[in-house]
């Protein structure tokens, strides 16, 4: 395991890698720009968007922020951990950042089976069709983070292992980007108009 | 490092309750409120989580410009 310092002040190597900070700013732009269309179209038709936000359990909402900003505090300092060179404090904060993304998973379940059992489809009105497609494509990225995060987990028990410091943070980076895109839909869909 | 790390994430639950709570009152500035909020936990994310307080400044501002953008965005739908 190579834990080698790098220079985060040079420009083309910022915390993670240039490559991971160019996906994070493409998706936080694409998801920027879904937000402000659903805003837009939520500020044409007033009474149809807040009577729609009104089925939605803000509590989830909440409950699941603090799932995400939990899981990414244990991610920030897992990776303080093995920049110290401590393996095995690593994996134990990389098994709970993994264990509170799973709980936000459970929770965002639970909330789309409400939401199925009544009837509420992506089909049922403009502003759940921008519900389950922001929700769900968000979703998929915090299934693809835990993949990583569990393939790294996995990964660095080896005796031989291969990871260098800048997997981890490019991991870590990835993680964090869910945080991001959720404090961006979680005021937007939940509690805004 | 991990003491700040720490009181971040005190901060930004306690702004994740106040949005859930704020978003209960009535008013003309509920939406500036929680917009704002999030921006900070916005940044609080990005700058003590991610390390992006230890990145080129280049990286900074563009960070600090996208929130911004997006915010003020929603805030010129709303007016």
């Amino acid at each position: 395991m190579q834990t080698q310092q790098i220079n985060h002040k040079n420009f083309y190597f910022p915390p993670g890698g240039i490559l991971i900070w160019i996906i994070i700013f493409l998706e936080l732009l694409t998801f920027g720009i879904a937000l402000i269309a659903m805003f837009y179209y939520g500020n044409q038709d007033l009474e149809g968007f807040n009577s729609s936000r009104l089925k939605l359990n803000t509590t989830y909402g909440m409950l699941n922020t603090l799932f995400l900003l939990t899981s990414g505090y244990f991610m920030a300092v897992s990776v303080t951990a093995l920049k110290k060179g401590d393996k095995r404090n690593f994996n134990k904060l990389l098994f709970y950042t993994v264990l509170f993304g799973i709980l936000f998973l459970c929770l965002k379940s639970l909330e789309y089976y409400e939401k199925l059992s009544e009837g509420i489809g992506i089909a049922y009105n403009t502003f759940f069709t921008f519900y389950w497609m922001l929700t769900l494509f968000h979703v998929i990225h915090v299934v693809v983070g835990l993949v990583i995060l569990i393939s790294v987990y996995f990964g660095i028990r080896k005796e031989t292992s291969n990871t260098t410091i800048e997997d981890v943070e490019a991991s870590a980076a990835f993680w964090h980007m869910c945080d991001l895109i959720w404090i961006m839909l979680f005021p937007v869909i939940y509690l805004i108009f | 490092m991990q003491k700040t790390v720490t009181t971040t994430w005190i901060i930004l639950i306690i702004l994740t309750i106040s949005s859930a709570l704020i978003f209960k009152l009535d008013g003309s500035y509920v939406t500036t409120v929680i917009l704002i909020l999030s921006a900070l936990k916005f940044l609080g994310i990005s700058f003590q989580f991610m390390d992006m307080n230890k990145a080129h400044i280049a990286w900074k501002t563009i960070i600090i410009s996208f929130i911004t953008v997006f915010v003020m965005g929603l805030l010129l739908i709303v007016a």
